[in-house]
């Protein structure tokens, strides 16, 4: 998701950025329909569909159909530049090439691409790293934004683009690309604070946000593939900055958003980048801090059969919409800590939120089938109007984890069947 | 002793053969308080639950067995308890004329009005059988406590779809008979009972229908024990909020659990003894 200033305008800017959106439809008033539509048929699902304590527990849409949707949305999102778009816009149709959504999206594509085959998401991956390369500066690192609207570097989108150039890199096994990631990475490395966190001009607000720990979690990754120790010691200092910010309840501060909620979007990406960093470096005090917190997650969703959009200090006060990404980022989370630590509550919590989520992807649509809502209903507050590739990304991810994990299961299943005959 | 069933329906099997087991112990019940399955909020709960097709399927069948002579229960262990003389008690009422004690429904039982109810017939004990989650002034009404038979080995296996989560997790299948207070079942135990040859069940449903009847017959014994000044609770180990609660499993979950823990052949070493 963007931090760049773009994407999170100031009141005027917000007005102008509304009217303009807007004007998406005079200047193309096919739209209307399918807009009419769309906020029809949320208000009627909302109206009459029910949430209780049986919701999601048994499966309606196969996984397989729905993740071939989502993957199907996201190569329909790639601009002839080769980025992938940031949304569809229910107004404006699609948005421009993003950098920071296609760099990590280049490991979902080539998940997606090893577990069936598909050589055109493989394609669609290759054409977006070559697209990145050529928007990196000199020193090493990337603009923020949406393509062509900003030049300066941000540290979040070279973080979230070095996750796709890793995985490129151990993909092709391309010089160029290897050489690139380590390029962002001594970037990230050279505007790193003392405490590990990173502020200054290159952070979005020019203050430090601990849901940086994602930019972490690429270094570690880096840190894995290159075998160079500075990026490990880097992604550790931020680990721990990270931790200093989880409370006793399990909220995390240091979201430190001016003028927005704390969106789920954006404890996820707290919880996500800490976990997957504490994996990768083996920091199991940092591994049962996430557990806490995801844990208290996990009690809201299945008591209340949701999270909320956005939340106050302590998990109080929920904003009343969904922010489908956060759920589908909060699925992966319990699936990585059902994988590090067995626990199976995390993999039901996933299963029955993967189940809610395929509900709401549609079936049909220009722009539209196979995404993923900012919000639901689609006027929530998160990216209202707007099929998300950050979503698509985040929950393509979620049925992936899911699909391992039943294998893992069976397979378990298989070991004991054996053992007992 | 003074006892008081607290049932989810008129029409509850398990708080029938409950009512009908302490009756049969000595300790017919001096009222029963059930949920109305009438009431606008049950059959929209219903609704929810099930989808308003089968909510519609349930509330006809809780006309059509009245009339009808082929009724059968859903749980067939509980029969020895509720076919009496040739006859078959399909209701809380009927129960509750052969044993001679009253029926009050209530649309909420943590109601003020269900509340005061519960308190003229001054309970020593209550026994839960169904209905809402109980809050403190209903707790506070039984001179010993409220009882439930949960279908779990606590601390272990706590909260929704227990036996699945046994059978799932690789725990013992069985009942805890303890004390209810305001937590998920964190009251305090007075018993703990693994059920014998739980690997003879035949689906996850037969293995809770055998869990009910058996959870009927260990609340009994408690009761009898508790008069007698037999048995005392134990508080549950303070676990640092470690002892998370288990949640309504995911089918998928369930179908693996059946195929874990339902419908294998015995133990040789059991076979044999």
């Amino acid at each position: 998701m963007a931090t760049s200033n773009s994407n999170f305008p100031s009141r005027g800017n917000a007005i102008f950025r509304t009217l303009s959106e807007a004007a998406g439809v005079l200047r193309a008033p096919q739209r209307l329909f399918p807009l009419i539509y769309r906020l029809a048929s949320d208000e009627l699902h909302r109206c009459f569909e029910f949430r209780d304590l049986y919701s999601y527990t048994k499966t309606v849409r196969e996984s397989d159909t729905v993740l071939n949707a989502l993957m199907a949305w996201i190569l329909s999102a790639q601009r002839p530049d080769g980025g992938i778009a940031a949304y569809y816009s229910l107004l404006t149709g699609w948005s421009a090439s993003y950098p920071e959504v296609t760099g990590y999206l280049v490991p979902t594509l080539y998940d997606f691409s090893g577990r069936t085959c598909d050589p055109r998401a493989a394609s669609t991956a290759g054409r977006a790293t070559d697209w990145l390369l050529s928007l990196q500066m000199p020193d090493g690192s990337f603009p923020g934004g949406l393509h062509g609207t900003e030049s300066r570097p941000s540290v979040f989108n070279t973080g979230q683009i070095l996750q796709g150039l890793v995985r490129a890199a151990a993909e092709t096994e391309h010089a160029k690309v290897q050489q690139a990631a380590i390029a962002a990475g001594e970037w990230l490395v050279s505007v790193q604070s003392e405490d590990g966190s990173w502020s200054g001009e290159a952070a979005y607000q020019n203050a430090a946000h601990s849901y940086y720990s994602m930019v972490a979690w690429s270094l570690s990754e880096l840190a894995a593939q290159s075998g160079d120790r500075r990026f490990a010691l880097a992604a550790e200092k931020n680990l721990d900055w990270v931790l200093s910010y989880f409370r006793a309840s399990g909220w995390v501060e240091g979201i430190s958003l001016r003028g927005h909620p704390n969106y789920l979007h954006f404890i996820a990406y707290v919880l996500q980048g800490a976990l997957e960093t504490a994996i990768r470096l083996k920091r199991n005090d940092a591994i049962e801090k996430v557990d806490r917190s995801a844990w208290a997650l996990l009690r809201k969703f299945e008591t209340n059969k949701n999270l909320c959009g956005a939340y106050e200090t302590n998990f109080k006060n929920g904003h009343q919409f969904t922010c489908l990404t956060g759920n589908a980022q909060m699925s992966c989370v319990w699936l990585r800590l059902f994988e590090a630590a067995g626990d199976l509550r995390y993999l039901n919590a996933a299963l029955k939120m993967n189940e809610l989520l395929k509900q709401l992807v549609p079936a049909s649509g220009r722009g539209v089938a196979g995404g993923v809502a900012g919000s639901y209903p689609i006027w929530g507050r998160y990216q209202p109007l707007r099929y998300i590739s950050w979503g698509c990304k985040f929950f393509a991810d979620a049925l992936m984890l899911e699909d391992r994990m039943k294998r893992s299961l069976d397979r378990t299943a298989s070991e004991e069947l054996a053992c007992a005959s | 002793m003074r006892i008081v069933i607290l049932a989810s329906s008129i029409y509850s099997e398990t708080s029938c053969a409950a009512a009908v087991r302490l009756a049969d112990a000595g300790f017919a019940p001096v009222g029963a308080l059930t949920l109305s399955t009438w009431n606008a909020k049950t059959l929209l709960r219903k609704a929810r639950q099930w989808g308003v097709g089968d909510a519609a399927r349930y509330a006809r069948s809780k006309i059509a067995p009245e009339r009808s002579s082929a009724y059968r229960l859903r749980n067939s262990y509980l029969n020895p308890l509720l076919h009496r003389d040739g006859n078959l008690f399909r209701n809380l009422r009927q129960v509750a004329s052969a044993y001679n004690f009253p029926v009050a429904t209530c649309g909420d039982q943590n109601a003020p009005s269900s509340v005061a109810q519960l308190r003229r017939w001054a309970p020593d004990l209550m026994i839960f059988t169904g209905g809402n989650i109980l809050r403190q002034p209903l707790l506070a009404v039984p001179r010993l406590g409220v009882l439930n038979a949960h279908l779990g080995l606590l601390p272990e296996i706590r909260g929704m779809s227990s036996p699945e989560w046994s059978l799932l997790t690789g725990f013992p299948a069985g009942v805890t008979i303890h004390y209810m207070d305001a937590g998920i079942d964190t009251g305090p135990i007075l018993r703990r009972c693994e059920l014998p040859d739980a690997h003879v069940c035949s689906s996850l449903a037969d293995l809770r229908n055998r869990l009910i009847a058996f959870g009927i017959e260990k609340i009994a014994e408690v009761v009898s024990a508790l008069e007698a000044g037999k048995i005392a609770a134990t508080p549950q180990p303070e676990t640092n909020g470690r002892a998370r609660p288990f949640f309504v499993m995911h089918e998928l979950l369930q179908a693996r659990a059946a195929k874990r823990g339902v419908g294998r052949p015995a133990p040789a070493e059991t076979v044999s003894a």
